[in-house]
């Protein structure tokens, strides 16, 4: 989805169901698969120098980020592409990250639902101030992975020879799994590349939210 | 070939909470279809055998082999 919508209505978030979320150590002890997938993305999180000198210096803001409750299930690939990154924020600012497992607490999710109310898209990153006032949100992943994908059935389209009216959902099945495949091989060289573009939306986020300039 | 492909029933590999997944399972049961279905977030053995067939579930594996991902008008979920 685009950048983070307010559609939703973010009651604030009660001190003691907030405790109630995961560190990180115990999402990925109770995670029953891709313990190596969550421990290679946190090795390779692509946050810079600047990036965490921006984080810093909001987090050190007096109404800036304390707290960060992230939604995540340890099956999904946008969850071990993206959670290690808030990880690592919360790691370089000193932020309480809470982890909670979006199929076991639906009230949550479903104040951040994404596609106009429709998909329960994770990760979901949100940003609280030390209080628990909510300051903003991050859902799924980029708005340029979002154009990416829709870039690539554009383009499988044309390669393939398919209608252009062509979708997922009007197929027959022997187009459709080539329909399929066409787009996850124009998608997969972009995945490290929309990683980086989550932490720059991460920022503009915080920026536009703080009213602080987005430098590090 | 794998011997999880010599079933009499196709496999389908889901996860619990996927859309997709959820709306196959539906029409599956629907029309009366019997599968064997295999969680793939319960096991990382049972994830590992999906993804040798796709990138996203639902992932059917017919008994005669033909692989198909996906369902509806989603791409799916990634694993």
């Amino acid at each position: 989805m685009p950048l983070a919508t307010t559609a939703v209505t973010h009651p604030q978030f009660k001190s003691a169901r907030f405790a109630q979320g995961l560190s990180y150590a115990d999402f990925l002890a109770q995670a029953t698969v891709n313990r190596d997938k969550f421990d290679e993305s946190y090795r390779s999180v692509p946050l810079t120098d600047d990036d965490l000198s921006f984080f810093r210096k909001v987090a050190g803001l007096p109404h800036g980020p304390a707290k960060i409750l992230a939604i995540a299930e340890a099956w999904c690939g946008d969850v071990y592409r993206e959670l290690p990154t808030a990880v690592r924020i919360a790691e370089a600012t000193g932020m309480d990250l809470r982890i909670f497992l979006r199929d076991e607490n639906p009230d949550i999710m479903d104040e951040f639902l994404s596609n106009d109310g429709k998909s329960r898209a994770i990760p979901v990153f949100v940003f609280y101030t030390a209080d628990l006032q909510y300051i903003t949100h991050f859902a799924e992943r980029s708005a340029s992975a979002h154009a990416g994908l829709a870039l690539a059935k554009d383009e499988a389209i044309v390669r393939l020879n398919l209608p252009k009216t062509a979708t997922f959902g009007n197929l027959p099945d022997a187009e459709r799994q080539a329909f399929l495949r066409e787009v996850i091989a124009r998608i997969k060289p972009y995945l490290d590349q929309w990683r980086k573009d989550a932490v720059k939306e991460i920022r503009e986020l915080l920026s536009s939210a703080l009213k602080v300039p987005n430098a590090g | 070939m794998p011997d999880e492909t010599r079933s009499a029933a196709p496999i389908v590999y889901t996860i619990r909470g996927c859309d997709a997944c959820v709306k196959l399972l539906r029409k599956w049961d629907a029309e009366h279809v019997v599968y064997e279905e295999r969680h793939v977030e319960l096991s990382q053995n049972v994830l590992d055998e999906a993804r040798r067939y796709g990138d996203l579930v639902p992932i059917v594996v017919w008994p005669d082999g033909r692989v198909e991902q996906g369902f509806g008008d989603t791409i799916g979920c990634f694993i």
